[in-house]
């Protein structure tokens, strides 16, 4: 398996605090990498570094290498906005733009000008849509405001908005964490289309959702990484007692 | 792996219940395996009847262990060691059954045996009939303690079974050529071949067992069956 990103001693630091010690990681490129472990562990911490996203918090200090392909994330000459073009990130929380349905995924590739006309940005509004399982709900609804959506079409609204503009990864932080099986399932279901496509990373609470689309698992407790390795092997035979103990629910 | 418990005490008390209901399940499948060969060779045709009668309790046994298993991957998904825990108990269950079940077959056959059969037969089957009795005992003391090494040695012996009932069933073949109780005699053919099933039956549960301790496969190749 090819690496899309390669993290190498990588340490982070809020004020003195150390979230994260020494994380070493290669994410597979068009797999589905899961990010499992406890409350605080540095999941969403370990997230934010794939695309720059700690900058924006005064505090917190990013030590160590991550490789994308071959560029240097953490180098003071890249460009965070090319970046994030490459690196789309959904939230736990549904997070629409309180604009329509269609200026949500229209947003994205008309600042990033990857579109010439009115009818190409058209045409990836609905490829967006659909990829993400939301086109039949809302095609007659398009220029309805966005966050009038339920939450789980508002969910798969905000990954057609991370799709529309084709990253190579994308970051899942607990997508599915406020919808319910149907919703949960459906984005499941996309999960596995845009691996074809992309490289994903899912951070989730659910060991079943983790077990169920993933490739590849990472068990995180306290800052580090204990447990990197095949998700069959996590969940049937783990190496390491803490990752056994924390994911049959003996963990404390 | 000394394994903390559940935070999840119904949880953990389910599955110790499984492992209970498969302990007990054992030890009444050893008992019957143990008391057929024990009414064999006393020819106690009592005690061959309330082993027919008493198949029963293993069936419902086993029928519990299905319903605790199925309800443990409805309601629970167990992951890892509790996966393995619950898989595992669903095919040993499935092989006590049939030790029980061979057991059983053992006792009708004695019933239906009515002459005197030479000592030295019933001998060479009651010795084959004891290391099988052994081999289930000490399968599912490896089961109850976790011992990954009991596990192996059963596995390892089973061929000293195969061999037993080789020559078991080469001395029946002899004396059918030159005695008249034919019908008899091929009672005691069914007997020695159960016996051995009885035998592969215990390997298959070490072979559980060892799935269930290390999350891998016993090596190499099976001793012939
Ligand atoms: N902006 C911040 N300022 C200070 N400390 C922070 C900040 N963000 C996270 N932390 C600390 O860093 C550690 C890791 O937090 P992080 O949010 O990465 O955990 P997590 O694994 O995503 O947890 P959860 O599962 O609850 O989302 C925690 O101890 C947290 O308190
Ligand atoms: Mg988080």
């Amino acid at each position: 398996m090819k690496s899309k990103i390669s993290a190498k001693g990588v340490n982070v630091y809020y004020g003195e605090k150390q979230a994260l010690k020494n994380i070493s990681i290669e994410i597979g490129e068009k797999e589905v990498t899961a990010l499992i472990g406890p409350s605080g562990c540095g999941k969403s911490t370990f997230l934010r570094c794939l695309n720059r996203m700690n900058d924006v918090i005064d505090i917190c200090r990013v030590e160590g290498s991550i490789k994308f392909d071959n560029l240097e994330i953490n180098s003071k000459e890249l460009d965070v906005v090319r970046l994030r073009e490459n690196v789309g990130m959904v939230f736990q929380k549904p997070n629409p733009f309180p604009k329509t349905i269609y200026e949500n995924i229209a947003y994205g590739p008309t600042i990033h000008g990857l579109v010439q006309s009115k009818q190409e940005l058209d045409e990836i509004v609905e490829t967006s849509l659909k990829k993400a399982a939301l086109w039949n709900e809302v095609k007659d609804r398009l220029h309805e405001i966005g966050t009038g959506l339920s939450g789980g079409q508002q969910q798969r609204l905000c990954i057609a908005r991370a799709i529309s503009i084709k990253p190579e990864v994308i970051l899942m932080d607990e997508p599915c964490s406020a919808l319910d099986p149907i919703a949960t399932a459906q984005i499941e279901e996309l999960i596995d289309e845009l691996k074809n496509e992309h490289t994903i990373v899912i951070v989730t609470h659910s060991m079943s959702q983790a077990a169920r689309v993933s490739q590849k698992t990472g068990f995180f407790h306290l800052g580090n990484l204990i447990e990197f390795d095949s998700t069959e092997k996590i969940f049937k035979n783990p190496g390491n007692q803490q990752t056994q103990d924390y994911i049959t629910g003996r963990f404390g | 792996m000394n394994e903390k418990s559940h935070i999840v005490k119904s949880y953990e008390e389910q599955l110790l219940l499984l492992k209970d209901t498969i302990v007990k399940m054992g030890t009444k499948a050893e008992k019957q395996l143990e008391l057929s060969i024990q009414a064999m060779v006393r020819k106690d045709l009592e005690l061959a009847k309330k082993i027919i009668t008493d198949d029963e309790q293993i069936d419902r046994y086993e029928f519990s262990i299905e319903e605790q298993v199925v309800n443990l991957i409805a309601l629970r998904q167990p992951m890892a060691i509790d996966l393995r825990e619950t898989v595992v108990a669903l095919k040993i269950s499935s092989d006590l059954e049939r030790i029980g079940d061979l057991s059983k077959n053992i006792a009708k056959r004695i019933i239906s045996i009515q002459e005197v059969i030479s000592s030295e037969l019933i001998k060479g089957l009651e010795i084959a009939g004891l290391k099988t009795v052994r081999q289930v005992n000490l399968v599912l003391n490896s089961y109850l303690h976790r011992d990954k090494d009991i596990t192996e040695n059963v596995w390892n012996s089973d061929e000293e079974i195969d061999q037993l009932t080789n020559s078991n069933m080469e001395m029946v073949l002899k004396k059918l050529e030159t005695e008249k109780n034919q019908i008899q005699l091929t009672q005691l053919l069914f007997i020695a071949k159960n016996i051995e099933r009885i035998g592969d039956h215990a390997t298959n549960i070490a072979e559980q067992v060892y799935f269930l301790i290390t999350g891998d496969y016993l090596e190499g190749q099976r001793p012939k069956g």
